[in-house]
């Protein structure tokens, strides 16, 4: 066999196994998801869908509740993202401080990601539900005792950004840790010698080397916000409500949920689905562009 | 110099300490209320339980459980979940390992294909995906709905992103030099990849191992598409769900549920947890 | 040699993969009915294998629960494989949902043992599951400590006079508000469904629809609308806050089962609860004074229905089981002592126990009963649409007068 194209045969073969199933199970459906959201298409199996070309995507920009959605995901993720990240950095520093038992903090820093997101938002309504105002009672402070955190929007948002870093903070210190571990012990003790205070071996050494794992956390934090859906149905169902443009509108109900209960709840499969096209276009564009931008700066540094 | 050295560890211990303590908070509420009735766990939720074995009458009753089959529900979760996280990294590894090796038009286009699936929120594929799957059964015969290789096929096709994308990041870092002396030996492109490139891999299984782990362990809305809630097979979030009605919140037992769902894979975690920190921080950057 | 085993790993991967698993299942011998109601999931399955022991007919119970919502789960169910043979719709927005897959009854014996089957054009499509009451359950202890009858309360302005001596009474009675009522985002089928219903029916005779066909026309009746106002406010007004904003179903349940509410806006469907937490002070139902004038009655009603999928190749033997159900004994049984439900049929003769059902068992007796209509709005308009409405208004975001002006908007949405 001429080795070209047994080179090509192996690469064809090594990539089958993995490439089949993720166009049979992610791309097509992307595809028939995008013919179906020109159409009126409801998920009642054998109903016909007829091509209604871009109804859709026009009732979604009128829609109130989509923009407020809109504008309540990218604070939910800018939020969450940063968050999560000065968690995870302050507990990656603890734990690869000199201290005892640190491996046993990093385990217990790490164990709520293994909860999942649906199971999570249970908690943590509980939590907010009934927890909460029962320290309160127990301390006799008045003012925990009647929070009602889930009936303030911008509190519930508060306490999503809570949950949601309480899960995810662990995996992503893990990350930076390994960063951390990697920072030359050689550079820092050099850079001690030749009289450099804490903040500028910080400055000067770490964050550098951590600007690299920083690429792949903010990623990681961004997307999976912008994504998030389990932990809110379980913790808020997308309430409390609130009132923009004079509507009523969820207060939580970010794009994800949003999408969703277009979807089923209205019973409007098309226009859910344009709206989950228009998702992951936004997504998409923010999330490369991040990506583009901090790989720029990774290599300024 | 000593003492300031002393002080600053004792505060970082006890900043340690009490974020620690913090972050398992939560854990300590669902213990404390996995052993009360529903009444109790109303009057007063942080009250440590009026008697500790109300905790055996509740493992009693989500174990005997006919709509949670607590122990066919935890294997069925293991099967899954071991047989994906096998498929997905070997799949993954393979499909990474050639497009790293081959730079082509099609290698840099394949690769960014995978990539976009990082980015495509399942909501947008779920209802195409179940409607596909239908299809295919009604093609060919070959049923993917309510199976474990449909499920197993799927959790694939989804997790082959994140996977290609780390092993891809971890083969760059290879260095060549060593494919190519096998080269020269005779070694074929198969037996470089599964003798030589498998085994410098293990880090990162460890690290995809985990990742997906916890991910499948604890996936719910994909399960329920492909599998349904109330079936023959199904994994135990499915379990918990058929069990939680959307009306009726029984707090006790879901609690309860809660703990016998994540007993599993936390102690999965602390048997295998010098392990799995390693891998996860000698492969999470790479 | 070494290169072909590697690639014989892979193939046989891929085989088990897509092969190894894979298993004919001869469902189609049986029934598969996929139901809604987490809480009668085990009392079903034990009758369906009662009725496979007598008659040799397997039934398979299949139930959604959990938090994504029946009409969700029932079209991923309609795109798998095999389809159910039986289902469930909850009136007219589940029957223009699914309108192609139904098929309706025809002569069958429970046809005549029954007022509450559901009818669309003369043709019977769906089944009673059960009959199911609600309003404003009272605590009979607490209040007749607080000096009040409950036949006075056929009003309105009788509602708030009892509030207001109540709300007086709060330490002695050791409540913290006069009613339980969630109105947050756990609850809305409690205001959007079953509060809104108040608006469509009360005060009217049973089985009128002019308020709702006026809906479903895009038009609101601004009298009533405002009469119904000043009910949801007075209900807002004497309950608990943290209930009322945040409170889920145990929370509210819970409040009524301590003793620190004395009414309570919800059915019999929370006698289950009431039982396994042993409460089992004496209350019943007083009449719903949802809008001006006097009232006699509460809402009684089916509020969802078993229906054949009309391309089930079972359907005979769906159709028997479902007559068993309504004409064996050993249905009944399961009904009534099992299931803890009141059958919606006129041959059964066991009486249930549970303490609401019993009290609504009397009010069907006497006839006392205004339509459940909240099914037969369009698909989602109830809980989607309006109840966050309610919400908005519980928490004071906004008036009454604005409350009022944003429901008929939403009404005249439906033009």
């Amino acid at each position: 066999m001429n080795r070209h194209v047994k080179d090509k045969l192996v690469f064809w073969l090594f990539l089958a196994p993995a490439l089949i199933s993720f166009l049979v199970v992610v791309v097509i459906p992307f595809f028939m998801g995008l013919y179906y959201s020109m159409t009126d298409w409801t998920a009642v199996a054998d109903l016909k869908a007829n091509w209604v070309g871009l109804e859709n995507y026009k009732a979604m920009f009128s829609s109130i509740p989509f923009q407020y959605s809109f504008i309540r995901t990218f604070l939910f993720t800018l939020l969450s993202v940063l968050s999560i990240n000065f968690i995870a950095l302050t507990f990656a520093f603890l734990v690869t401080r000199e201290i005892k038992f640190k491996n046993f903090y990093r385990a217990g820093f790490f164990i709520p990601n293994l909860i999942g997101g649906l199971v999570l938002g249970y908690i943590w309504q509980f939590i907010f539900k009934s927890v909460v105002p029962a320290i309160g009672s127990l301390f006799g402070i008045n003012f925990l005792e009647e929070l009602l955190l889930l009936a303030d929007p911008n509190l519930t948002l508060f306490g999503l950004i809570l949950a949601f870093t309480w899960q995810y903070a662990g995996y992503i210190m893990m990350i930076y840790v390994a960063a951390l571990l990697n920072v030359p012990q050689e550079l820092l003790e050099a850079s001690e010698i030749d009289g450099a205070n804490f903040w500028q071996k910080l400055w000067n050494i770490t964050v550098p080397m951590i600007a690299q794992a920083f690429t792949i956390t903010s990623f990681l934090t961004l997307v999976n916000s912008f994504k998030q859906y389990d932990i809110i149905v379980a913790l808020t169902s997308g309430g409390p409500t609130t009132i923009f443009k004079g509507q009523t509108v969820n207060s939580t109900e970010l794009l994800a949920v949003h999408i969703y209960n277009v979807a089923f709840k209205y019973n409007n499969m098309a226009e859910g689905q344009a709206r989950a096209i228009v998702f992951f276009l936004v997504l998409s564009v923010v999330s490369i562009g991040q990506v583009y931008y901090t790989k720029k700066r990774e290599v300024e540094m | 110099m000593g003492n300031k050295k002393k002080i600053t560890k004792i505060i970082l211990t006890v900043v340690t300490v009490t974020l620690f303590l913090f972050t398992l908070f939560p854990f300590f509420i669902v213990l404390i209320n996995s052993a009360k009735s529903s009444l109790e766990i109303i009057s007063d939720p942080i009250a440590f339980p009026d008697k500790w074995s109300q905790l055996f009458v509740n493992i009693k009753e989500i174990w005997t459980s006919p709509s949670i089959r607590y122990a066919s529900s935890v294997y069925t979760s293991a099967i899954i979940t071991i047989l994906s996280l096998i498929t997905i990294s070997i799949f993954s590894a393979m499909a990474a390992w050639v497009l790293v090796r081959k730079k082509s038009k099609m290698s840099t286009f394949v690769f960014l294909l995978f990539i976009s699936g990082l980015i495509i929120p399942f909501q947008v594929v779920m209802f195409p995906l179940v409607a596909l799957f239908r299809m295919i059964n009604e093609a060919i015969g070959l049923p993917m709905l309510r199976t474990f290789h449909g499920m197993i096929f799927a959790y694939i096709g989804f997790g082959a992103p994140l996977a290609v994308f780390m092993f891809h990041g971890f083969i760059k870092s290879i260095p060549l030099e060593l494919e190519e002396a096998a080269l020269i030996d005779g070694c074929s492109k198969t037996q470089i990849f599964f003798l030589i490139v498998m085994p410098i891999l293990k880090p990162i299984f460890v690290t995809i191992s985990i990742l997906n782990a916890i991910w499948i362990w604890n996936d719910f809305l994909l399960p329920s598409l492909i599998l349904g809630i109330g079936q023959e097979i199904q994994t135990i979030p499915l379990a918990i769900a058929a069990f939680a009605g959307s009306f009726v919140k029984k707090w006790d037992l879901i609690m309860t549920a809660v703990l016998m769902a994540a007993f599993p894979i936390i102690v999965g975690f602390i048997l295998g947890q010098k392990h799995i920190i390693k891998g996860m921080v000698s492969g999470s950057i790479k | 040699m070494k290169r072909s085993l590697a690639l014989l790993m892979v193939m046989v991967l891929m085989v088990a993969m897509l092969a190894g698993c894979a298993q004919s299942v001869e469902e189609d011998q049986t029934v598969v009915i996929y139901q809604n109601k987490v809480e009668i999931h085990e009392q079903l399955t034990a009758f369906a294998a009662l009725y496979e022991a007598e008659t040799g007919v397997k039934v398979t119970v299949k139930t959604s629960g959990g938090d994504s919502p029946y009409a969700e789960s029932l079209k991923a169910e309609f795109q798998s494989d095999r389809q159910p043979d039986i289902f469930v719709i909850e009136g007219m927005g589940g029957y223009n949902t699914w309108e192609s897959k139904l098929t309706p009854f025809e002569g069958q014996e429970w046809m005549d043992l029954t007022t509450l089957e559901f009818v669309v054009d003369g043709q019977t499509y769906g089944f009673p599951v059960a009959v199911e009451a609600w309003g404003m359950a009272y605590n009979s202890d607490l209040l007749s400590q607080a000096g009040i009858d409950p036949a006075t309360l056929t009003s309105q302005e009788a509602y708030r006079t009892a509030f207001e001596k109540i709300d007086s009474m709060k330490d002695e009675l050791g409540i913290k508000s006069a009613v339980a009522m969630a109105a947050g985002p756990d609850m809305r089928w409690v205001t959007g469904l079953h509060n809104f219903n108040g608006y469509l029916s009360a005060g009217l005779p049973y089985g009128d629809t002019t308020v709702l066909d006026k809906l479903n026309n895009g038009e609101a009746d601004m009298q009533r609308l405002t009469e119904y106002a000043d009910w949801v406010e007075l209900l807002f007004e004497y309950s608990d806050r943290a209930v009322l904003l945040t409170g889920n179903y145990d929370a509210q349940v819970g409040q009524f089962a301590n003793g620190e509410s004395v009414f309570i806006h919800q059915g019999n469907w929370i006698d289950p609860w009431l039982v396994s937490n042993g409460i089992d002070f004496p209350m019943g139902f007083a009449p719903h004074a949802s809008v001006k004038g006097e009232h006699d009655s509460i809402f009684i009603g089916a509020p969802s229905f078993y229906v054949i999928n009309k391309d089930s190749e079972n359907a005979d033997a769906a159709n028997a089981f479902l007559n068993f159900m309504a004409t064996n004994e050993a249905g009944h049984n399961y009904m009534v002592n099992e299931a803890k439900m009141v059958p919606a049929f006129t041959n059964v003769e066991l009486k249930p126990d549970t303490p609401l059902s019993a009290n609504a068992a009397e009010w069907l007796a006497k006839d006392a009963k205004y339509t459940w209509l909240q099914n037969d709005m369009p698909d989602g308009f109830g809980m989607v649409t309006i109840a966050p409405i309610y919400e908005s208004y519980a928490k004071g975001d906004i008036d009454k007068a604005e409350f009022i002006n944003q429901l008929a908007l939403k009404i005249e949405e439906l033009k």
